[in-house]
């Protein structure tokens, strides 16, 4: 627990203190030279002896109240507390105001036989009330503004590691299944084994070496995922029906590495993967003054049962966009029972 | 063992099914009798041919390897083949004779075969694969059930199933499309669906959560439960507790 005092961390706040009581101060002698008849040397000593000194005093309360929060004791244990703390401080207090009183006050026979040391001690408690009460505010919005630092960072840390985890996101599933792909086609057919090779290292090349909040051309994320699709073609044949009406205006424009790729995977695992007869998986890509337009579509089978919710994957995406242009309604679904239509819109500065 | 392994393969993809093809053509205990591209196709071609051996895919369309099993009347032996290697626990939860991780060797896929080769000399022709079929599926919760419906396989996603009654070896499953008798236990169901959407409430049923509109009292210490279309389910003692701990009053 921090325990510094508040005057200490936050300046503002003793700026602010201080002029408060220099205020009241000044108010309180005019007060009682003006309407209550007090020479000015009478009205200063007072003031300076009871109401300054209580403003010196009174700071010292916020170590009351960090010792004895509610949090960590019984209401009654720190009621008592505070009442033994607040009858030490008024009795410092009374004793310091008493011999200000003594030593400078003009008359300090008369002030004695006011009597208003029963006035000043009742003050006082009520003083220590008002301090507390606003100590305690200030304690609660420290805290409250810490744990909204910490939940910020424990945040910052959550994304990290699923950024992280997004990287690695090409599916090992689909490595095995393609290698397995492969080892068919070195039997019936050596060069599309070859080719098939090659195009599963470029594919993972891309993919290891590119930084996670880089971006990359669009024309070159496009190409890098024709071959995951082409890839993908080779296992399901004619099950798997790609197309594309790419505006080639954007072909330059900026995009977040690896984040058409979870989209086509989708459209295969939800699509392809559920259906017997061929599915369309269209891509769609003009350039509009929000910017980038991507859509990517894909047809299924209505009667194959529908998936649970919203996969991790277009999840991630959205997290991705917060990031990095801070608005996650950058990605929108669609879903007419036939065709699963994601359009994914990337600003350009 | 005189005669060959009478063999079916269960592949939705042509060229893991030719893979597999060219490889077992070349292990002279094995005779292909049969090709499924797909779940529905292999319980058809199993019960009609009865094979010795299938080769199962488990990620197919419409119905996974798993699924098939349950609805399989004939027994062979099951020799799995996928990419996934979460599903082995799984599989010989099914008494699955083998496991083969894709991409496999030629020398693996001998050894599969010699395994079952082996089982069949030791347990008599076939061994009873699906009668062992787990009553408790580990991997995750069910989302859909799967249904032989004379000769109709019927799919119910878990979110239309309203409630589940058991009928001495069968459980009868009530859903928004209509009822369906399946050959399970309420054990299994009670472990296979998720805790959270349904409650086990009596020594028959198991109902769904969302369904239920009331819960009454009867007698002094029974209990029943009304659903929206006005069923009345009895509450056992123990169900009543299990109410209680999931909607939390």
């Amino acid at each position: 627990m921090d325990f510094r005092h508040p005057f200490i961390t936050n300046p503002r706040i003793a700026i602010y203190y201080g002029l408060f009581w220099g205020v009241a101060a000044v108010a309180n002698i005019l007060v009682l030279t003006i309407s209550n008849n007090f020479n000015a040397v009478e009205a200063i000593v007072q003031v300076c002896a009871f109401m300054l000194s209580f403003a010196v005093i009174g700071a010292a309360i916020w170590y009351v109240i960090k010792f004895s929060t509610l949090e960590n004791n019984s209401f009654w244990r720190v009621v008592f507390a505070h009442a033994i703390a607040a009858s030490i401080i008024i009795f410092i207090w009374m004793y310091f105001g008493v011999v200000t009183i003594k030593l400078f006050h003009p008359d300090p026979v008369g002030w004695f036989e006011q009597n208003r040391m029963a006035n000043g001690i009742f003050t006082g408690y009520a003083m220590y009330t008002i301090y507390v009460v606003f100590f305690y505010a200030i304690n609660y919005y420290n805290g409250f503004k810490e744990k909204l630092r910490s939940e910020g960072k424990l945040k910052a840390l959550v994304k990290e590691a699923e950024l992280h985890a997004l990287k690695s996101q090409i599916n090992p599933h689909f490595l095995f299944n393609s290698l397995n792909s492969i080892s068919s086609l070195t039997m019936t057919d050596p060069e599309k084994a070859q080719e098939m090779v090659i195009n599963l290292s470029q594919l993972m090349r891309y993919s290891l070496k590119h930084d996670q909040n880089e971006k990359v051309s669009f024309k070159q994320e496009l190409e890098n995922n024709k071959l995951y699709l082409h890839i993908e073609k080779v296992r399901f044949g004619k099950k798997l029906n790609p197309s594309f009406e790419i505006d080639e205006k954007s072909f330059k424009a900026e995009i977040p590495n690896m984040i058409l790729q979870p989209l086509y995977e989708n459209a295969i695992k939800y699509g392809v993967y559920e259906a017997t007869d061929p599915v369309d998986v269209k891509t769609v890509s003009t350039m509009t003054e929000k910017g980038l337009e991507v859509i990517i579509s894909n047809t299924y089978d209505p009667n194959v049962l529908s998936k649970k919710g919203e996969g991790i994957g277009l999840r991630n995406i959205r997290e991705r966009l917060q990031i990095i242009y801070g608005n996650q309604g950058l990605l929108k679904i669609s879903d007419n029972k036939k065709e699963f239509v994601v359009t994914l819109t990337i600003p350009q500065k | 063992m005189a005669d060959k392994l009478k063999t079916v393969i269960v592949e939705d993809e042509e060229l893991a099914r030719n893979l597999l093809k060219s490889f077992l053509k070349s292990i002279d205990k094995v005779e292909i009798i049969g090709e499924c591209e797909n779940g529905f196709e292999g319980v058809k071609v199993i019960n009609e041919l009865k094979p010795d051996l299938v080769f199962l895919d488990i990620q197919m369309p419409k119905i996974t390897g798993f699924e098939m099993l349950e609805l399989l009347e004939h027994k062979p032996n099951i020799i799995f083949a996928t990419a996934y290697d979460q599903y082995a626990l799984k599989a010989f939860e099914y008494n699955a004779a083998d496991y083969l991780l894709k991409p496999y060797s030629k020398d693996r896929l001998t050894e599969a075969v010699d395994k079952v080769v082996e089982r069949i000399q030791k347990e008599g022709v076939s061994s009873d694969v699906a009668d062992k079929v787990s009553d408790f599926p580990k991997e995750e919760y069910l989302d859909r059930i799967v249904v032989k419906d004379r000769h109709k396989i019927h799919i119910s996603p878990v979110d239309q199933v309203r409630y589940i009654e058991s009928m001495d070896d069968y459980v009868m499953i009530y859903t928004t499309e209509g009822r369906y008798m399946k050959q399970k236990t309420m054990k299994y169901f009670e472990a296979a669906l998720n805790p959270n959407d349904f409650i086990r409430i009596h020594r028959s049923y198991i109902v769904k959560v969302d369904e239920i509109n009331e819960i009454q009292q009867y007698e002094k210490e029974s209990y029943i439960v009304i659903l929206h279309d006005k069923t009345k389910l009895k509450v056992s003692k123990t169900g009543y507790k299990n109410l209680k701990e999931v909607l939390n009053f």
